[in-house]
């Protein structure tokens, strides 16, 4: 990309990481002031995945310079913030809030892991969308801005990677505190259901990489399938199902 | 006033068959620049002399010569053109659209393929044959460094010369849209045609883990893959080197498939890596197209690779226009620094008059001054110093403003009392690290800074 291009992806990324540091700000005074990280609300954790998205893109754009991510995570982080600004009513997912740091981790690693999943997401929708320019030969100007398929399909193995990582986590840290209080490790019905679905998804996504053969189209596929699924389990798991978390 | 004049043929103006006589053999070319520079009033030269264009350019004192100049100096030079007029084709430019002209030369804006890095090179080695006959004044020094650094903006700042526009090329661009890294990749050339050879050369400058060559002459196949630092196959390797492959390059002149369906799906399991990437420049074609029902295959065939090529040549008149956008901003530098270089003399004549007065009027009061104080003396001289440029600081300023420099000579001749016989831009004498014989304005002053 030409220096006058770069001006462009680099204004961008400026101001994105000047965003990030003021939302990390806010983020930092809200749980300073409360005791404890815990998200409590829908309007917290679309906040908290807005803050998160931005920040492992930023981490990521160092290490690799995908610039070309950011068409797709700033604005929807902008407007996973405006969503945030507009919900008047925001009912808590926890009838008992906890201060448990346990809690704490398990909430803000499930939003990391989504925040990765959405990257994978995006990347997976890049992949394809090349794949199809080069199969029909099209050669649009976005055809020439898109990076190899390589690049991306290895984004998208290291995101859904990480996505893997902050799930397990999570769901461990909330194992052991679910242990502690009821000691039982694992709240079996719909909402444990679903959430391990969402695990043994993306192991699988992880194992599949080590055959030769599962790579590109069908990664970038089940990638997708599994950022729907991750979404809408935690959107179901703590808006449709008995008020999600309320037996904790 | 120093007159940057161009003139010369382009591939836009001339047909080939004038063009390709008109080109100056490189061993003719100091010849052809001497003689230019004996003709009356040439300063400074140079010759840029290329398959696509023949151009001179002069600076001259006070006149721009005319067509008829460069005409007889071509007709001159290429004798075999005698009885030829050259006239409807030569164009012949003046000042600032010359050194415009000069500098979408130089960024390949006027080149028949846009953005093609070639005519950097030679207006470079063109620049460079003018200096070391100390053709190559203050002028051409000036435009040339200004054309260099356009031209390097250009490249810089604009994507002109990211988007392929040979076919070969384009295919090595491509194999950049599906592998990042080409070090551990094996790519296979099937043919050894001309084509096959330029994808050989550029991807051994892509760096290319490995390369393979198939050749049915198996002598001329040996001795085309020690050149390219490839490995020699024979045919009967093909289903082998298929499966370690990761680009395939077909450029034979086989009238049938050569890479069909069947040995294709025979392959595809045994392969460690999913994409495989075909490129079928041969015609006709050597690869069958309903290999690409495999996933993790992409063919292109000679048509496919021509609309990428024809795509980048559209992308790159649009980057055009942003680079015309550089080029007149840098075209703006030189401007300036032509309309301070011209101002100098005027401004060092000036200067140095009322330099002259104050330094009279102080000794006109030496007896007084004598009486005075060191420290005072100074100050007075400070203080006569201080007031001389406050009062003239307006005039400098619109000097150097003045869009016609004759005019405000005239105007600060007669205002101030200067000499008639003002030295001009032209007549200067050479500050002396310019050139040996010719006779050129000299400057001590870089660009910006104020004499004052």
């Amino acid at each position: 990309m030409s220096s006058r291009h770069k001006a462009v992806p680099w204004a961008g990324i400026t101001a994105g990481v000047g965003g990030a540091l003021l939302h990390t700000l806010s983020l930092f005074i809200l749980f300073t002031l409360r005791g404890h990280f815990t998200l409590i609300s829908l309007k917290e954790a679309v906040s908290f995945f807005s803050w998160a998205l931005v920040i492992v893109f930023l981490i990521l754009e160092h290490q690799r310079k995908a610039h070309i991510l950011g068409i797709v995570v700033f604005p929807v982080s902008f407007l996973s913030l405006l969503f945030v600004l507009g919900v008047s009513t925001d009912p808590s997912f926890l009838q008992s809030p906890t201060t448990s740091i346990l809690i704490s981790l398990h909430s803000v690693l499930i939003d990391l892991g989504l925040a990765s999943a959405a990257l994978a997401f995006f990347v997976s929708c890049f992949y394809l969308t090349l794949d199809m320019f080069l199969r029909r030969k099209i050669f649009n100007f976005f055809f020439n801005k898109l990076p190899s398929l390589e690049f991306l399909d290895r984004l998208n193995q290291e995101f859904n990677g990480l996505g893997f990582l902050f799930l397990t986590l999570g769901l461990i840290f909330v194992m052991i505190w679910s242990y502690r209080t009821y000691a039982t490790i694992w709240p079996w019905g719909q909402r444990g259901s679903w959430a391990l679905l969402v695990w043994f998804l993306y192991l699988a996504l992880v194992l599949l990489r080590r055959r030769r053969n599962f790579q590109g189209k069908q990664a970038a596929y089940l990638s997708i399938a599994g950022f729907f699924l991750f979404a809408m389990t935690i959107l179901a798991v703590n808006l449709y199902m008995g008020g999600g978390h309320s037996v904790f | 006033m120093l007159k940057l004049t161009l003139a010369g043929v382009n591939h836009k103006t001339t047909p080939i068959e004038i063009r390709e006589r008109l080109a100056y053999p490189k061993e003719h070319l100091n010849d052809a620049l001497k003689t230019l520079s004996r003709r009356e009033g040439v300063l400074e030269t140079m010759i840029l002399s290329t398959c696509n264009r023949v151009e001179l350019l002069t600076v001259t004192a006070h006149v721009s010569p005319d067509p008829e100049f460069f005409l007889s100096f071509l007709q001159e030079t290429h004798p075999v053109l005698q009885g030829h007029s050259l006239r409807p084709h030569l164009y012949h430019l003046t000042g600032q659209e010359a050194a415009l002209h000069f500098f979408e030369v130089t960024a390949s804006l006027d080149s028949l393929v846009i953005g093609e890095p070639q005519i950097t090179g030679q207006v470079k080695e063109a620049y460079e044959r003018a200096r070391s006959l100390h053709l190559v004044g203050p002028m051409l020094n000036q435009i040339f460094q200004r054309a260099i650094s356009s031209s390097k903006r250009v490249r810089t700042e604009t994507g002109i010369s990211n988007l392929p526009v040979s076919i070969s090329y384009a295919a090595c661009q491509l194999a950049r849209k599906i592998f990042q890294d080409m070090r551990d990749k094996n790519v296979l050339l099937l043919g050894g045609g001309d084509m096959a050879q330029l994808t050989a050369r550029h991807m051994r400058k892509m760096g290319v883990g490995s390369l393979t060559l198939m050749l049915r002459d198996e002598k001329k196949g040996r001795e085309l893959a020690s050149e390219y630092q490839a490995i020699y196959a024979p045919f009967s390797e093909l289903e082998n080197s298929l499966v370690h492959s990761d680009m395939v390059v077909c450029s034979t002149g086989a009238d049938t498939y050569l890479i069909d369906e069947k040995m294709v799906s025979a392959v595809h399991s045994r392969r460690k890596s999913g994409t495989l990437f075909m490129i079928d420049i041969a015609v006709p074609r050597n690869i069958d197209p309903a290999i690409t029902r495999h996933s993790g295959i992409f063919l292109y065939n000679i048509d496919d690779l021509k609309t990428v090529v024809e795509a980048n040549q559209r992308e790159r008149e649009y980057e055009a226009l942003q680079a015309r956008e550089i080029v007149r901003e840098e075209l703006a530098t030189f401007a300036r620094w032509q309309a301070d270089r011209s101002t100098v003399p005027l401004i060092q004549s000036l200067r140095n008059h009322t330099e002259s007065i104050r330094i009279a009027e102080v000794e006109r009061y030496q007896a007084v001054l004598a009486n005075l104080p060191p420290e005072t003396r100074e100050k007075v001289d400070i203080l006569t110093r201080s007031l001389i440029n406050k009062i003239l600081h307006p005039t400098y300023q619109a000097i150097r403003q003045s869009p016609d420099i004759d005019e405000v000579r005239e105007w600060v001749t007669k205002c101030y009392g200067l000499p008639a016989d003002l030295p001009s831009p032209a007549n200067h004498s050479s500050d002396g690290s310019s050139s040996g014989r010719l006779s050129l304005p000299s400057t001590h002053l870089v660009e910006g800074e104020s004499p004052a």
